[in-house]
């Protein structure tokens, strides 16, 4: 037997001889009316708010809800104890009788978590207890029974002196009591329009019961201080008592309504599903299931290793949005799809298990679309960036040869202007200026045969692979070994992208790395070439979804059906490495 | 008196080499400067009596240059434009700037800049 359900135990048994106890006291108190009904109210209050928070702490020991029912059941039947003849038995709950309504402010505004979340909430709960402890226990000692309109009640043990104080602070606070009631039923209509779906389905009626119980507290104590007949005091205080007595039997109707039926709910998915609707039809059929309508379905798409929507869109997932949980699907064994639902079902996880497993076969098909609708938009995203890369490239191109030879051509032309003029008139002069245009003549055409190759290396068509690699090689600043090239010509394009994979990987490795040394390997078997250039750098290097260089490179791969990835953790350098399909 | 002249080229070779043709053709080049910001305080400084001005610049383009120089208060600099585009290129951009003239970097010489200048 678990701990809990040993102390679930003791305090049942406490409660009903606590409650056999107070009914005794009751039916033999010789100064009050109504006796028998205030005995059946106050067991029906005592038992049905313990029974109900025991039930509560059982299903929910980390939540606070539970066991404030309990001390609400515990505070009935202290209240009740003022039938009692005995004087200390009569003051101890003289001075507790109120304690019942602060338990209740307190359990109200802190349903459904069981925390008061905000601080209007706590501020309020603190003046509650402070009226209802402080300030009672301050007017007790100040108010002798017979002079309180009671000549049969047994005598204050505790009573300092019969004073006018205790009505300054009975006034007080009736006043208080009333101000905060209010102000406790408008939080409370705030909490339930702020409550999710599923917390709004259980909140509802215990909304109801509590603010009515709270309105007719508010009743009550304005009619006590407007001094009206007895029998209108009386029946609003039963009227009362009864509202309270209830107020347990609305949070187990409260937890009904939060709570599905596997069954039904399984029930009602198939109906739904079983209907057809096109898309979105099965999102709307396990939100009708598991009675959130603010539910998602995020479908897996393995080879992006992220979740989609059912347009294929990226989903994120983890964490949740605020006030989401995401219950993972499985089908066969396999990720499927995640249900992003609202979090006051954390607690019904095996519903919602149960409910993803029963739709896990739907799932899977509409895991096939996402994922197909998640490549077609990846495909044009992919096409966009390549009309962006060129056209990026041709401006970067237009830059270079602005910047570079168009400037030194330019040069060029003004010196040998000059030059056509000095010729004659100061040949000494005219020799310095042709030395000067030799060389502006000598970095022109070194930058263009620089810019041609990065459009294209012409010794790539010319000598194949080997030797357009061994050429990167020798003009790396870091040195590089290459350690392994195909024998044998590959299909053209297959070679353009093997070069530049190798050339971003060799300028990463001298720019970012400071990598010593970098080994590059290309080989083709099963029908593929393997690409893998390896630093020794600093590692923790870029995601090839990012940065410019990378994705275009990763675009450049998935045109010819391969794949790019990058291994580079901190301190432990870098591998590029591509794979290309080349049958 | 020989006519003070401040280069605002970003390339150091175009810069050497305009130096070279100017001073061979009788001008004192007081100053170069590789952006606007550089040429503006150059300007300030110096008051030459000539800004050869490229157009494309790394920070202002060289028509902003020549709008703030010709805008400014007191004894304002002639300006000529230069550029490795040809004047169709940049349109009607030249004459709205105040600039004295344009030659393209493929026709500058000494004699095209005295044509345009007083």
């Amino acid at each position: 037997m678990t701990s809990l359900r040993r102390r679930q135990i003791a305090v049942a048994v406490l409660a009903f001889v606590t409650g056999i106890g107070v009914l005794v006291v009751m039916i033999n108190g010789r100064h009050n009316n109504h006796r028998g009904a205030y005995a059946a109210l106050a067991l029906g209050i005592g038992w049905g708010f313990i029974g109900t928070g025991l039930y509560v702490w059982g299903r929910r020991p980390k939540n606070n809800i539970g066991l404030l029912m309990i001390a609400v059941g515990f505070s009935g039947f202290l209240k009740s104890l003022a039938f009692s003849n005995n004087s200390v038995v009569f003051a101890i709950s003289s001075i507790g009788e109120v304690l019942i309504y602060a338990l209740l402010v307190h359990l109200l505004l802190s349903f459904p978590t069981g925390r008061l979340e905000s601080r209007l909430d706590r501020i309020l709960v603190a003046i509650t207890y402070f009226n209802t402890i402080v300030l009672q226990l301050a007017a007790f000692v100040f108010t002798g029974p017979a002079k309180a309109g009671c000549p049969r009640c047994p005598a204050n043990p505790l009573l300092i002196n019969q004073s006018e104080a205790a009505t300054v602070i009975n006034t007080a606070q009736v006043d208080i009591a009333v101000a905060l009631l209010g102000a406790v039923v408008a939080v409370l209509y705030r909490h339930w329009r702020g409550s999710t779906p599923s917390q709004a389905r259980a909140f509802t009626p215990i909304l109801a019961v509590g603010s009515l119980t709270f309105v007719l507290l508010m009743t009550s104590l304005i009619a006590e201080q407007a001094n009206l007949s007895s029998q209108i005091n009386d029946a609003l205080t039963l009227a009362l008592f009864g509202s309270i007595a209830c107020l347990p039997f609305a949070f187990l109707l409260g937890l009904l309504r939060s709570r599905f039926n596997p069954a039904e709910a399984i029930n009602s998915l198939v109906a739904q599903v079983g209907g057809g609707g096109g898309r979105g039809a099965l999102r709307n059929a396990l939100a009708a299931a598991l009675g959130d309508p603010t539910l998602e379905v995020a479908y897996w798409v393995p080879d992006q290793g992220a979740y989609v929507d059912a347009e294929g869109r990226p989903i994120r997932i983890d964490p949740a949005p605020e006030g989401k949980i995401a219950t993972g699907i499985e089908h066969e064994g396999r990720r499927v799809a995640a249900i992003v639902h609202d979090a006051g079902l954390a607690e019904q996880q095996e519903l919602v298990q149960t409910v993803g497993a029963a739709a896990a076969l739907t799932l899977e098909n509409e895991r096939l679309d996402a994922e197909l609708r998640a490549s077609v938009a990846e495909l044009r995203a992919s096409r966009a960036r390549i009309v962006q890369a060129g056209d990026e490239q041709r401006r970067r191109i237009e830059r270079d040869l602005h910047d570079g030879a168009q400037q030194r051509l330019m040069a060029l032309g003004i010196n040998l202007r000059l030059l056509r003029d000095q010729i004659k008139r100061d040949p000494q002069d005219a020799i310095e200026l042709l030395d000067a245009s030799l060389q502006e003549l000598s970095e022109a055409t070194g930058e263009l045969r620089e810019l041609a190759r990065g459009i294209h290396p012409a010794v790539l068509n010319d000598r194949g692979l080997q030797a357009a690699l061994n050429a990167l090689a020798r003009r790396s600043p870091v040195p590089v070994e290459v350690v392994e090239t195909p024998c044998d010509r590959l299909p053209a394009s297959i070679e353009s992208a093997v070069y530049f994979v190798v050339a971003e990987a060799l300028t990463n490795a001298a720019r970012y790395a400071t990598a010593q040394s970098v080994t590059v390997s290309v080989v083709r078997r099963h029908a593929q070439v393997e690409i893998d250039v390896t630093d020794d750098g600093v590692g923790g290097g870029a995601d090839p979804q990012q940065g410019s260089g990378l994705r275009g490179l990763h675009d450049r791969i998935a045109a010819l059906d391969g794949h790019l990835d990058l291994a580079s953790a901190a301190s432990k350098g870098t591998t590029l490495r591509a794979r290309i399909p080349c049958g | 008196m020989a006519k003070t002249v401040l280069i605002v080229d970003d390339h150091p070779s175009f810069r050497a080499s305009a130096r070279r043709m100017l001073e061979a053709d009788g001008y004192d080049v007081i100053e170069e400067a590789e952006d606007g910001a550089a040429a503006l305080a150059a300007v300030q400084r110096l008051c030459p009596d000539l800004v050869l001005l490229d157009v494309r610049l790394p920070d202002l383009d060289g028509f902003e240059v020549a709008r703030r120089l010709l805008g400014a208060s007191g004894p304002t600099p002639q300006i000529v434009l230069v550029s490795s585009h040809d004047s169709t290129d940049l349109g009607d951009a030249i004459g709205a700037t105040g600039a004295r003239g344009f030659v393209p970097k493929s026709e500058l010489s000494a004699e095209a800049i005295s044509s345009l200048i007083r």
